[in-house]
């Protein structure tokens, strides 16, 4: 059963002058990873974002859980049963690695007691411990600031995780590390995860790969 | 409850902002604390001064009514003011029977001079106050029976008869106080009090008699026994104008009961010679006497209630009421009323220019933060949750700082305003001082000689009691809540407009 499925999935822009995406139609499954892969400007971060409800699409829907993504409220979406892991990151400079990770908690609304312990086990699970957690994101590396954005996402459990370019900035141990880990999350907690990359490494780790051309989907 | 702890993370996180977004409240607070201070204490001062005020006042002629029917001609004038009798104390005692009026008490007056074994005190030789030369200065036509238009002569001494205790304002007051014998009876029984200073001066004491005389005729004398002494605190020497007339000096005033004053001036009249001399100008011999009517208000508001009224009550409007307690009352509020009205549009100014920097730098530090509001709504915070979370940090900077702010303007707002106060009152005793002598009306001692045309100075309210009280803090609070309202506004609507996507593109 899919969790999440795109009917005739159109962007433009410009007034309707520049397609983007031409009609798109495409399920997501549970328990599944998949890598969405294409040239530059074909659309494939702008899919992204129309799938994590941060732009809408001019025409066409997208069904989450059998539910027009237009009827449910986007905030609680984002924060809650879906995660984002953008390319540039997206965390808060002001704050420490450990308390982006509790951020995403509060805003998801969790009751934990021990929201420290979470947020740290979030971060051990990206191969990032220590004195690193306590440090403010500038601090950090770009590659330690990915990891942060990593387990951002996954200290909530969301049902999907989209991620954007997520191995763009580390070294490939880590790398393989990270796409291990959401292979886990798929296999083990039967999540899905839909990876927009550049990469043919990360795109071997997807149980399906998802090729944009043209504002088509194949 | 995270926003509120995301809230103090990012005041401590970004102290630079936050300490120059505080420096302004608490100069805003410092300066709105000092100006509601001010005000409301003015306020209080006031309603003390009148709460504390005894109200008198008199039924005269209305000379400015007359004046503006008259217009310019002085002999129009002079007629409508002769044509206007002064009232009498059967029309005065009709006007007190008012639920207004607290108390009506009367006096004569009557002028008369001394005898050969009773003179009037005179301080120096230079004081005109023989009797004789007194006469040669106001009245060169004694022979005549009269002075100028049948007024009269003026005598050495004024005789004031009460009809009770409550119209005896000099000793109510405190400045005139029975140091030997007893106050005179109020009856006719011709007793009558005397100042220590004229006592000494006649070698008199508590049971001898006086004898004095109508100034128009010397052969009539009436004899008073002195009941009592009393001793003054009014200076005689503190006015030029008592060099013209020893009557007007207070230790030449005798005090005496209305039935004996008027059994008095009834019998002189009785007895008077009238004639008319060569302008046609009747003339009499007998003593001249004002008598006065005073009516005492428990408040203001009965004393405007009782003005309002007395047109009802048949009085004719060619009289007033006037009362000199108002009128000082209404003198000693300028300069505690223009510091009001300096500190209203002090705190309005600071209101608005501190407002409107509040909002700029607010708006500059939104634009600032426009990533971190992408950032925020990109992961599911709402839009209202995020201008929540500004909007706390900005309240607990403010709050914080009013609360330093009003500490430091409660310190500073005594010294400030009564500093401010008295230059207020400087200027406004400057003003006073500088008119007295553009009119020729100088200090005692020098100048022209003439007589001032007011002889009552102004006791400003010299001093009000700024505190910080409920009201103020609650006045405070409630601008600081409406600053960061308002301050807030021009971010929030900049927060409500910003979209997610937008922010991190471009950023990316």
């Amino acid at each position: 059963m899919s969790i999440l499925k795109l009917d005739n999935l159109t962007y433009s822009y410009d007034g309707g002058k520049k397609n983007i995406l031409n009609g798109i139609n495409l399920e997501f499954e549970k328990g599944k990873i998949y890598a969405i892969i294409g040239k530059s400007g074909e659309g494939k971060t702008t899919t992204l974002s129309l799938l994590s409800g941060l732009t809408s699409p001019t025409k066409g829907h997208i069904y989450y859980d059998d539910k027009d993504l237009n009827k449910i409220d986007k905030y609680k979406y984002r924060s809650k049963m879906v995660g984002v892991i953008f390319q540039g990151y997206n965390l808060l400079p002001q704050l420490t690695a450990e308390e982006n990770v509790i951020l995403a908690l509060d805003l998801a609304g969790k009751k934990i007691k021990h929201k420290k312990e979470v947020a740290k086990n979030a971060l051990l699970s990206v191969e990032l411990g220590g004195d690193k957690v306590r440090r403010r994101i500038l601090k950090l590396s770009g590659g330690e600031q990915q990891r942060v954005a990593i387990a951002r996402t996954l200290c909530y459990e969301p049902d999907i995780i989209f991620a954007d370019e997520p191995t763009g900035n580390l070294d490939n141990d880590t790398g393989d590390g990270i796409m291990k880990i959401f292979s886990k999350l798929a296999s083990e907690q039967n999540k899905c995860v839909i990876i927009v990359t550049h990469s043919d490494k990360v795109a071997s780790f997807a149980d399906k790969v998802i090729t944009l051309k043209d504002g088509l989907a194949e | 409850m995270y926003i509120i702890k995301n809230a103090m993370r990012n005041i401590s996180r970004s102290l630079g902002r936050n300490i120059l977004i505080g420096i302004i409240a608490f100069v805003i607070a410092v300066s709105s604390t000092v100006a509601i201070s001010i005000k409301q204490s003015a306020q209080t001062a006031e309603a003390e001064a009148l709460k504390n005020l005894t109200i008198t006042a008199s039924i005269g002629i209305d000379r400015t009514k007359l004046q503006s029917e008259a217009g310019t001609d002085r002999t129009v004038f002079r007629e409508l003011l002769s044509s206007v009798e002064t009232l009498s104390l059967e029309d005065m005692q009709k006007y007190s029977a008012s639920t207004e009026v607290k108390a009506f008490n009367y006096s004569l007056e009557s002028s008369l001079s001394g005898s050969d074994s009773f003179e009037a005190y005179t301080e120096t030789d230079t004081v005109v106050a023989a009797t004789d030369d007194t006469k040669d200065i106001n009245a060169p036509v004694k022979e005549n029976l009269g002075g100028f238009s049948g007024i009269g002569q003026q005598g050495d001494f004024t005789v004031i008869g009460y009809n009770n205790t409550g119209g005896m304002s000099n000793f109510i007051s405190g400045e005139n106080k029975i140091s030997d014998g007893t106050l005179f009876n109020f009856t006719n029984d011709n007793t009558c009090v005397i100042s220590d200073t004229l006592a000494a001066y006649n070698d008199l004491a508590v049971g001898d008699t006086i004898t004095v005389t109508n100034p128009n005729l010397d052969t009539e004398n009436y004899i008073l026994t002195i009941s009592g002494i009393y001793t003054s605190t009014s200076t005689s020497d503190s006015s030029i104008e008592m060099k013209f007339s020893t009557a007007q000096d207070p230790a030449n005033q005798i005090y005496t009961s209305y039935s004996t004053l008027s059994a008095i001036t009834t019998a002189s009249s009785t007895d008077a010679t009238v004639s008319t001399n060569t302008d046609g100008v009747e003339l009499t011999t007998a003593l001249r006497s004002t008598i006065s009517g005073v009516y005492s208000f428990a408040n203001i508001e009965d004393y405007n209630d009782y003005k309002d009224n007395l047109t009802n009550m048949g009085l004719s409007d060619n009289y007033t009421l006037t009362s000199t307690d108002v009128t000082q009352y209404e003198a000693s509020l300028a300069p505690i009323n223009n510091l009001s009205n300096f500190a209203n549009i002090f705190l309005i100014l600071v209101l608005s220019i501190g407002g409107v920097i509040l909002v700029v730098l607010n708006i500059f530090n939104i634009r600032e933060r426009k990533y971190e509001v992408g950032v925020l709504t990109a992961i599911g915070m709402k839009k209202y949750k995020v201008a929540t979370q500004f909007m706390t940090e900005l309240f607990m900077v403010t709050f914080v700082s009013i609360i330093i702010g009003t500490m430091a303007g409660a310190f500073i707002s005594v010294p400030t305003a009564n500093y401010l106060l008295e230059n207020q009152i400087s200027a406004a005793q400057s003003t006073e001082t500088q008119q007295a002598q553009n009119l020729g009306q100088v200090g005692s001692g020098g100048g022209l000689g003439i007589a001032p045309v007011s002889t009552e100075s102004v006791n400003y309210l010299d001093n009000i009691n700024a505190s910080i009280d409920l009201s103020v803090t609650a006045q405070l609070m409630g601008i600081g809540v409406l600053l960061t309202i308002v301050s807030s506004l021009g971010a929030m609507i900049f927060i409500v407009r910003f979209e997610p996507l937008k922010i991190l593109s471009n950023r990316n």
